[in-house]
């Protein structure tokens, strides 16, 4: 899994290319916390190149979103396809995390 | 002889029916890529088409992963057996047998997913992914291990 940070004025985008896993779902959750500890409060995962997620992963988005929810902010996910938007559905984290068709749309305002 | 045995072993690498094929690892995150690279190596002999593989990197990681949290207890060290078989071609049957802490994931009990977020575990989806991506899936508790056992198949 590589992870690149891509500043949009306030907002932060990390796009996620590869697999999520119980190996490095610990990585992803780091670089977000990161990104919280600098004040950041609106950050978008861009996931149109992530093939893979499991549960562990999906525990690291649970917990960022929590986190930055707390602080008034928001994680916006965007751009799921195969698997990952499958994995999204059964759990229905779709219906408690804003996913967003476009890059364009997840960086809207509001 | 020597040619008799020869042929055998490249029966069984072919996991031709009947033949199954296992492996035995330390219950360790490490294990994950072994693991998974095994159950790859029964799909690409069950002919699964490579849309399946990515469902089963999923299957076997859920499970692998719920034994290292429930089964084996924090510090115990525990082995995992993986074995694949292929009923019929197009399709794939693989148990994970661990000699941990009787767990049935079958009688775990649903998450619920009709909470908001802030009230939402972190944790506990990944049966539930289990038993969505499974196309079959049966437990049992056999002279002290836990053996799950699951199905995928060619066509879902």
């Amino acid at each position: 899994m590589t992870i690149e940070r891509i500043q949009v004025g306030s907002k932060v985008v990390l796009h996620v290319t590869g697999r999520m896993d119980a190996d490095n779902a610990v990585q992803f959750e780091q670089q977000c916390q990161s990104c919280i500890s600098e004040g950041i409060t609106k950050l978008v995962i861009d996931l149109c190149d992530l093939r893979y997620v499991s549960s562990m992963g999906l525990r690291s988005f649970v917990f960022i979103a929590q986190k930055l929810q707390e602080k008034g902010g928001e994680l916006r996910i965007c751009r799921l396809t195969g698997l990952v938007k499958q994995v999204f559905e059964i759990t229905r984290l779709n219906q408690v995390l804003p996913l967003h068709d476009s890059l364009e749309s997840a960086l809207m305002e509001g | 002889m020597i040619h008799w045995n020869q042929r055998s072993w490249r029966a069984e690498a072919r996991g031709l029916p009947g033949t199954p094929q296992s492996l035995t690892l330390v219950a360790k995150a490490e294990s994950l890529g072994p693991a998974t690279e095994f159950v790859r190596k029964g799909a690409q002999e069950a002919n699964l088409p490579e849309s399946r593989m990515l469902e089963l990197d999923l299957l076997i990681e859920e499970i692998l992963v719920n034994i290292w949290r429930y089964s084996y207890p924090k510090g115990a060290q525990g082995t995992v057996t993986v074995t694949y078989s292929i009923p019929e071609p197009g399709e794939l049957a693989v148990e994970v047998g661990d000699q941990g802490v009787e767990f049935d994931p079958l009688k775990a009990s649903s998450p619920d997913l009709a909470l908001d977020l802030a009230r939402r575990p972190v944790g506990g989806l990944g049966i539930l992914l289990l038993k969505s991506f499974a196309g079959s899936l049966t437990y049992r508790r056999e002279q002290g291990w836990n053996r799950l056992t699951f199905g995928i198949s060619a066509n879902p």
